[in-house]
């Protein structure tokens, strides 16, 4: 009991630890574990080895689903990373130069952060609908009639569409982080800047960006980790088949069909092996976040340490 | 500082415009809410005819709107009293006190930044499934409140800088270990404890996923599976998709413009994760 007594802090610690374990740790490895198996959930687990893995490689089509999903998430990735993040910036920079209006602007562009996802879907389809949409009646007002499309339903379409949905409820809370940074570098520093003539856009440029460039890189790896697990949109755009020839499907909605089903069946095995081949999938996802997400715990582990 | 441009008409103008856009669209949707069902589809665009709260009364009255709000807001407030508590005493002890794997354990808390909660599902469910909580929100609540890692580090960086005289004043006076935490450090931790409040609050809010896994009798859902009910058959449905989203969007954001300030400043604090 004396050294219990002497160590107060596994008292404050051990609940934490605990729930934390086994919800968020326990998991992980789990998974792993089930991976190796052939298992329903219910029935016997057989141990296969790396077979799930060379079964997700080599049939064709779960193979063909698997690069299809990855294929959406890096394009959902890529956009972010070079579209919403540099609008991110710039946005971040107009605000911080307190440009009149900005407690408005900021308070509106984050906004969105505050709708359900269900609700941000829907808005989508009053805006963009063939038959209800304002976007459609905006072309007929104008004159391009023959532009009008049923937005929201054209395959070819589907990512984008995602994407633009993403886009605008995500923006702010990247603006808002930005912010935050800029705000924290030192006075002096703009003020040699301001002395020195640096015009606003130069300031910007030679002084703003490279002082908050950590920020910056733990924002880009945010939005990796953010778009290889998404979800919610392409689940309630196109249900858990992924949309019309899966043109909204992503890596989590994958992993979610193979594990919990979509009423029509993959190829022959899957049923039978819903636990095994659907936690197979999630050791690939963890495999391409993990690399990209060490770096960002190495970094905040440092910001905690100083 | 005199940081302001000297005149950027351009951005000025990409601000308003993008601005009044998103204000645009949520009044469009809620002035949409208050038309009836076949106007909305027959008649979107033309003037309206009628303008109520038809739709409303829909809602509360036959979709059983309270049953999903009460829902939402149990899961909410405990597993925000959960996660609260929980990561402030896990931070207090890693942040103020010294002992060996100090460094390891904060590592081992800040693991959980890389894995998403998707990447776990399976086991979750089968650990839930065991413990026979599935179809309770208590599976949600328990799972949503495991999500330490970044309301740990935020506290623990707190916890740490703050002066050890505290600690000892404390001790002086006799208080034993747990009064010392409850009445000295976990009220002045309350400015951090509020931007992690609020930085959890909109995740726990509008979490999707946990719920769709979780949740399966209507009796237990929460309001954006509600809205997911709606919209998926969202021409037979359009006037509960139109007065739910408002419902559950509105109120909310009102809210939000009120204290915008201060919620802005609690999510620029917690700038680790989103």
């Amino acid at each position: 009991m004396a050294w219990i007594r002497s160590k107060p802090f596994i008292w404050f610690i051990l609940p934490g630890f605990l729930l934390y374990s086994l919800f968020s740790v326990y998991p992980i490895f789990s998974a792993i574990q089930i991976s190796l198996t052939r298992w329903d959930g219910i029935g016997k687990k057989t141990f296969v080895g790396f077979g799930n893995y060379g079964e997700l490689f080599s049939n064709p089509e779960l193979f063909r689903q698997l690069t299809n999903a990855l294929g959406h998430s890096a394009t959902i990735f890529a956009l972010n990373a070079l579209v919403v993040l540099p609008a991110q910036l710039y946005l971040a920079y107009l605000i911080y130069g307190k440009i009149r209006g900005h407690r408005f602007f900021q308070a509106m562009i984050f906004s969105p952060q505050f709708i359900a996802t269900p609700v941000i879907v829907f808005m989508g389809t009053l805006v963009f609908d063939g038959n209800i949409g304002v976007f459609n009646k905006l072309l007929e007002t104008v004159g391009l009639g023959g532009w009008t499309r049923p937005w929201m339903g054209l395959p070819e379409l589907g990512i984008y569409i995602v994407w633009l949905l993403v886009a605008w409820s995500g923006i702010g809370v990247g603006m808002i982080f930005f912010l935050g940074a800029m705000k924290m570098i030192s006075g002096e520093i703009i003020e040699a800047a301001l002395l020195d003539g640096a015009s606003y856009w130069g300031r910007f440029f030679r002084i703003v960006l490279p002082q908050i460039k950590t920020t910056i890189l733990n924002m880009l790896i945010l939005t990796y980790i953010f778009a290889m697990t998404l979800f919610d949109y392409s689940f309630i755009l196109g249900g858990a088949s992924g949309g019309i020839n899966r043109s909204v499907d992503v890596m989590a909605l994958f992993f979610y069909r193979i594990s919990f089903g979509d009423n029509s069946a993959v190829g022959g095995t899957t049923n039978v092996n819903a636990m095994g081949m659907g936690t197979t999938i999630a050791c690939v996802m963890f495999v391409i976040v993990f690399a990209v997400a060490l770096v960002q715990v190495a970094l905040t582990y440092r910001r905690a340490e100083d | 500082m005199r940081l302001r441009p000297k005149r950027t008409p351009v951005s000025a103008a990409i601000l308003w415009i993008y601005s009044l856009l998103t204000l645009l669209l949520l009044c469009y949707m809620t002035y949409q809410s208050l038309r009836p069902k076949k106007e909305l589809l027959s008649a979107t665009f033309a003037m309206p005819k009628q303008l109520g709260f038809g739709n409303f009364r829909k809602l509360f009255a036959e979709a059983g709107f309270f049953t999903y709000l009460l829902n939402s807001a149990g899961i909410l407030f405990a597993s925000l009293a959960l996660v609260v508590l929980l990561s402030t005493m896990v931070a207090y002890g890693i942040g103020k006190f010294n002992f060996r794997f100090k460094g390891g354990l904060l590592l081992y808390f800040l693991i959980g930044l890389m894995f998403p909660v998707q990447l776990g599902i399976v086991p979750i469910f089968l650990l839930i499934r065991d413990m026979h909580l599935l179809n309770s929100q208590w599976a949600v609540i328990l799972v949503l409140a495991s999500g330490l890692s970044m309301p740990v580090f935020l506290l623990t960086t707190f916890f740490a800088k703050l002066p050890h005289d505290l600690y000892e004043s404390a001790k002086i006076d006799g208080a034993g270990e747990w009064t010392t935490f409850m009445r000295v450090m976990f009220p002045l931790a309350s400015p951090v404890t509020f931007s992690v409040c609020i930085i959890m609050s909109m995740q726990i809010w509008n979490q999707f996923f946990v719920p769709l896994i979780f949740l399966q009798s209507e009796s237990r859902k929460t309001i954006p599976l509600m809205i997911m009910k709606f919209t998926t058959n969202v021409l037979y449905n359009m006037d509960l998709a139109l007065v739910g989203s408002v419902m559950a969007t509105v109120p909310l954001l009102i809210l939000f413009f009120f204290f915008s300030g201060r919620v802005i400043e609690g999510v620029a604090t917690g700038g680790v994760k989103g």
